[in-house]
């Protein structure tokens, strides 16, 4: 608060638009009077729903770009849907060794809608690390995680492993084969740190063996302990969207005029809520242009999702969720497959035998996870644009093209086997 | 290669065994030189052109000139030995083997040649047109990217070939057709990885191979007047008589264009092989798993020894680029990123020479196996255990891979923050970069020679013999794993 | 009016700290208990038979997949599950192998061109006395706890809910 007042830009910018309380009335149509538009005038004045309402929608966004700022919210959407279609399948599901799988193949032969909730949960999941992957990918391009919003990158790539997380322990619930070996491959993953490996292990499958407290285990993650860090996190990720303003892109802050100095210092007098970002270079606090998020921004971001929505509705309706054989510790010709998600990260433990298996697992992904969380204290120059950007762009690129040439050996070797 | 000694005896080809491989090889290899070059540096004329197009920044336009009409000389050349390399060699020498082959793959074979007829066309056309094409920009490079997919087909199905001959689908069912599994081979991916991205190293250090002579050639002058000032020097053939202010101006424009078409194209090759570094333990790793003998010959057998040079090759080309970023970043006037490169530039090198350690004091390991030495030098035997390829040399690799990455992460780093300007590079500085093509160049006949040694005794892995090209109906027996070391 | 010590304002702010930390901890003593309590559960020794009849007639170096019924885990506790022994006589010496990969714990098999235990995730290959000899297996294939009883003249194994070397 203190902030704000100490801000002249900021308390100058304040909005002198008409007195947005009578906002919701407003959506009501004229024709409609009486009890009906005296109670929403109620319900507003108790409950202050315009202002809540005006402060989310009516926040400047860069003009320029829209399209490709729709993949956050989009990513917001595919959660939503996965929590919708997740609970839903609580009707039916049972997380115990001996029903889990009879539970699940019932609706396969006689629940058609039930089956559908489970194909849009399956392809829910996979559009979702898609499009999570598109998010941070343009996030990247645009270095929107530059000073003041490193933040907002740091939340974003913990809510990528949470995602990652909700992905596998969701894999691990249908008990089928592919889940009951996903579940031991993983849950055996852990053993190779080095002194506490075995216990992690042992915590985590509630036993040596892979078994019912396994299961258990993996639906409360899947159910209840993933999903609250989630949501808490994206809480914190939208807080600080909030908070800095939507950076966009470099092409939001070119400057046109021949006197660039002038024309930054106009767009700070000028500036829209919530810009000027504060702590940013003078470029980049206000865009050049700034369009309201209701309705041009959100119209965009209703259009992206709602096309990914039908994707996953048709493709669960078509394809849906498959199911192998039910779960059979003793088999001898079951070949394991990980998710595609997961290909990479299999394939590299291909690559890293005998004593360097821990070393592979946990030195190599984690050097990588702690330069992609890094990444904004590592790269602090002002510049946005990512030809600008060599000294970043090409390790990213080759991070990106290991990851890509790893899923591809990995269906490869799946292919050839 | 004992089995090569024993076929001395005429076979029913032309020469023997042995001289007829030596040919096989020579001709492959050049035809090899040639072809990846144009491939690569095809890539590398694209990749200018687009710059070219958003910046109009002359010197890629120049570049991707130069390199246009560089094609002309060397696609004829290249497709000569190309020719000369199936009809003569392969037809003739080891005709019962190409034949068979060409059989059951006749179609990649077929499309092959389409392509062939596809870069006819279009390089030419190129060549011949570049610069009236210059007022239809877009379909230039249009035409330039239609060359390089081409070329990259190329290239695949060549690869499907190579693949097939190392890892075939079936062991021991040459006729097998299913062409599907043919492009689908296990090592069919990682190989075409590699050869994409080997392509345009290579190319680019042929480029930054030029540039330096021409950087050197463009200062020699004062360089001699600077050694004695008062001898007369004479000016650069190519400069000609020309008023001495001129001649300044006309040496710090090819200096400054040389320079950046030297770092420039240097870059290529120096980010695309750390890249190398594991999809070359990868192709390895494929290797093993399908073709466990081939795998065996490269990294236990005499081959091995090859592979080391390969280590070594690997190891200078890396230390070549980072002295190039030093010295480069020093004439710049930027002490801290140099000394930081002088850093890794040393960490590099005591990789290398931890990494050239030989595993075992022989020819090969099966030798020293068979005069029951296989133990550590201090119990007697001639084993070295910190030169085993598992875990030291992959440690030594992540290690130049990470210090390679932070070197190329300080130079751009230094010269994004203070823009460089071109042609104050050191002589020093382009001797390293001719350094750097020469080495590629080493490492590029390297590569062959083990892709084609690792799989003798066999033409095609377990169905056609190297020896009088003997075409096998049922798979050779295997040596029993359990007989043999087997690395992880 | 003696000198208070603390005024009530401080009161206050440490008592709200202390009985936050009061209900923290007394909520987390049985959580972290509970959470930890796999590393002490002891499961017992229990012994199952490996399925197929006497193991007599298998032949000397031909690894052959037998079946025994093991209740791997008691808590909580559940039912046994099929669980694969693979039996093998190798100079003299009897081997009662478990499927389980040392690597990630994927179900290896027999391979008998090859002449090698193999694994279907990422290759790892065993001898056939269970040495780890390709493959990223940082570790030999484990062998259940077994023992052999005979009855009326023939061998017959039986298989602990537990393996003999931790993987
Ligand atoms: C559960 C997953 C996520 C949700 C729901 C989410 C949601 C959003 C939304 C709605 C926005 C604003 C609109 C936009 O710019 O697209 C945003 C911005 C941003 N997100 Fe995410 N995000 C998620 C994951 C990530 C990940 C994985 C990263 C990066 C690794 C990331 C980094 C960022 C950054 C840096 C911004 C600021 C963009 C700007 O100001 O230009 N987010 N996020
Ligand atoms: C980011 C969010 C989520 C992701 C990425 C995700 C992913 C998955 C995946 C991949 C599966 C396996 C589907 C299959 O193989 O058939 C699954 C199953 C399941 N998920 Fe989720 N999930 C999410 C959120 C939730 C939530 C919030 C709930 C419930 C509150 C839930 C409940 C379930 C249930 C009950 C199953 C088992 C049924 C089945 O396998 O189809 N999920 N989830
Ligand atoms: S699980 Fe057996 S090799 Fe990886």
């Amino acid at each position: 608060m203190s902030q704000r007042t100490v801000d002249p830009e900021r308390s100058g910018a304040a909005p002198t638009e008409p007195e947005d309380e009578g906002d919701l009335i407003g959506l009501v149509p004229q024709q409609v009077v009486g009890p009906v538009r005296q109670g929403v005038a109620w319900l507003d004045d108790r409950a202050g729903f315009s202002h809540l309402l005006h402060r989310v929608l009516y926040e400047a966004v860069p003009r320029q770009g829209g399209w490709a700022y729709t993949l956050g919210s989009a990513t917001l959407v595919l959660i939503l849907i996965q929590f919708f279609s997740g609970i839903f399948l609580l009707l039916d599901y049972v997380p115990s060794v001996s029903q889990a799988y009879s539970s699940l193949d019932f609706l396969k032969t006689s629940d058609p809608f039930g089956a559908w909730m489970r194909g849009i949960h399956l392809w829910g999941s996979y559009t979702l690390m898609f499009i999570i992957g598109a998010h941070a990918l343009r996030t990247f391009i645009s270095a929107s995680y530059k000073k003041p919003r490193e933040l907002n990158w740091v939340t974003g790539v913990f809510l990528f492993f949470i995602v990652l997380g909700m992905a596998i322990t969701g894999a691990m619930l249908p008990w089928d084969q592919a889940s009951y070996w996903t579940t031991t491959v993983v849950t055996n993953i852990p053993h190779y740190i080095p002194g506490i490996g075995n216990g992690i292990r042992t915590l985590w499958r509630g036993g040596n063996f892979v078994g019912q407290a396994t299961l258990t285990r993996s639906f409360a993650l899947h159910i209840w302990v993933l999903p609250v860090i989630l949501l808490g996190l994206i809480g914190a990720h939208i807080h600080l969207l909030w908070r800095h303003g939507e950076h966009g892109s470099w092409v939001n802050y070119r400057t046109r005029s021949a006197d660039p100095g002038g024309e930054i210092a106009e767009r700070l007098r000028n500036a829209a809520a919530p810009y000027p970002t504060r702590g940013s270079d003078p470029v980049y606090s206000v865009p050049s242009d700034t369009v309201d998020f209701f309705p041009t921004q959100l119209f965009k971001d209703t259009v992206v999702s709602a096309v990914l929505v039908i994707f996953i509705g048709v493709m669960g309706l078509i394809s849906g969720a498959p199911l192998d054989g039910p779960a059979n510790a003793a088999t001898l010709t079951y070949v394991p497959t990980p998710e595609w998600f997961y290909l990479p990260l299999d394939q590299l433990l291909v690559f890293f035998p005998l004593g360097l298996v821990g070393f592979g697992v946990f030195v190599v992904v984690g050097i990588a996870a702690t330069l992609v969380i890094a990444l904004p204290f590592i790269d602090r120059s002002p510049e946005r644009h990512p030809i600008r950007r060599p000294d970043v762009l090409i390790p990213a690129l080759f991070l990106i093209g290991s990851v890509i040439y790893l899923a591809m050996l990995g269906v490869n070797r799946l292919y050839n086997l | 290669m004992p089995h090569l000694f024993l076929a001395l005896t005429p076979g029913p080809v032309p020469g023997t065994v042995i001289t007829n491989t030596v040919m096989v090889g020579c001709v492959a290899l050049l035809h090899v030189l040639f072809a990846t070059y144009l491939i690569g540096s095809t890539s590398i004329v694209a990749v200018s052109e687009v710059v070219s197009m958003v910046n109009h920044d002359p010197r890629h336009e120049r570049l991707a000139r130069g390199i246009v009409h560089s094609w002309a000389y060397l696609f004829g050349t290249g497709a000569a030995i190309a020719i000369f390399f199936v009809i003569f060699v392969l037809v003739g020498m080891w005709g019962r083997f190409f034949v068979t082959f060409s059989q059951f793959t006749f179609w990649v074979w077929f499309f092959e040649a389409l392509t062939f007829v596809g870069e006819i066309v279009l390089l030419y056309a190129l060549y011949a047109n570049w610069d009236r094409l210059g007022e239809y920009r877009m379909a230039r490079l249009g035409m330039t990217i239609l060359l390089n997919v081409d070329q990259w087909f190329q290239m695949f199905f060549i690869d499907v070939i190579a693949s097939q001959m190392l890892t075939p689908v079936v062991q021991g069912k040459p006729d097998n057709t299913s062409y599907l599994l043919q492009f689908l081979n296990p090592t069919n991916l990682p190989l075409t990885i590699h050869r994409t991205f080997g392509n345009v190293a290579w190319a680019g250090a042929v480029i930054a191979l030029t540039a330096g002579f021409r950087y050197l050639r463009a200062t020699r002058r004062e360089e001699a007047m600077a050694l004695a000032p008062n001898t007369h020097v004479e000016p650069v053939r190519a400069l000609g008589a020309m008023p001495d202010g001129e001649l300044v101006r006309e040496r710090n424009r090819e200096a400054a264009y040389w320079d950046w078409a030297g770092q420039y194209a240097m870059l290529f090759t120096f980010v695309l092989t750390i890249f190398q570094i594991w999809v070359g333990y990868t192709y390895a790793k494929e290797i093993q798993l399908h073709s466990l003998d081939s795998w065996y010959q490269m990294m236990y057998g005499w081959i091995s020894n090859i592979f080391l040079g390969q280590f070594a090759g690997l190891g200078l080309l890396f230390m070549a680029g980072v002295a190039y970023f030093w010295r480069r970043i020093k004439a710049a006037g930027q002490p801290r990123p140099a000394r930081r490169l002088q850093l890794a530039l040393i960490v590099l090198f005591l990789l290398w020479l931890f990494g050239l350690q030989p595993a075992w004091w022989a020819g090969s390991y099966p030798d020293i196996v068979a005069a029951h030495l296989a133990k550590p030098f201090w119990d007697g035997g001639v084993e070295d255990p910190l030169g085993f390829f598992f875990p030291w040399k992959v440690m030594v690799l992540i290690g130049e891979m990470l210090v390679t990455l932070f070197a190329l992460g300080t130079f751009l780093r230094a010269r994004q923050r203070t823009p460089m300007i071109m042609g104050q590079a050191s002589r020093g500085s382009q001797r390293l970069l001719i350094a750097l093509g020469v080495i590629t160049c080493l490492m590029m006949l390297i590569m062959g020679i083990i892709r084609e040694s690792s799989r003798s005794p066999y033409l095609v892995n377990y169905s056609i013999q190297i020896n009088h090209q003997v075409i096998l109906q049922k798979p050779a027996p295997n040596i029993p794993l359990t007989q043999r070391p087997i690395g992880p | 009016m003696s000198e208070r010590r603390i005024t009530r304002r401080q009161f206050m702010v440490r008592g709200t700290g202390l009985l936050g930390g009061l209900i923290t901890a007394m909520v987390s003593v049985p959580a972290i208990g509970f959470l930890l309590s796999p590393l002490w559960a002891t499961t017992p020794l229990l012994w199952a038979d490996v399925q197929g009849g006497p193991i007599d007639d298998i032949p000397e170096d031909k690894p052959t997949a037998r079946i025994a019924s093991i209740q791997t885990e008691t808590n909580p506790p559940q039912p046994p599950v099929s669980r694969v022994v693979y039996v093998v006589k190798h100079q003299g010496q009897l081997y009662a192998f478990s499927n389980i990969c040392t690597h990630m714990q994927c179900d290896v098999h027999w391979d008998a061109s090859l002449d090698l235990f193999e694994c279907p995730c990422h290759g790892g290959l065993y001898s056939i006395t269970g040495r780890n000899v390709g493959g990223p297996p940082p570790q030999p294939l484990p062998q259940w706890v077994h023992r052999t009883q005979v009855r009326g003249g023939r061998t017959y194994l039986q298989v602990a809910n537990r393996l003999r070397e931790e993987i």
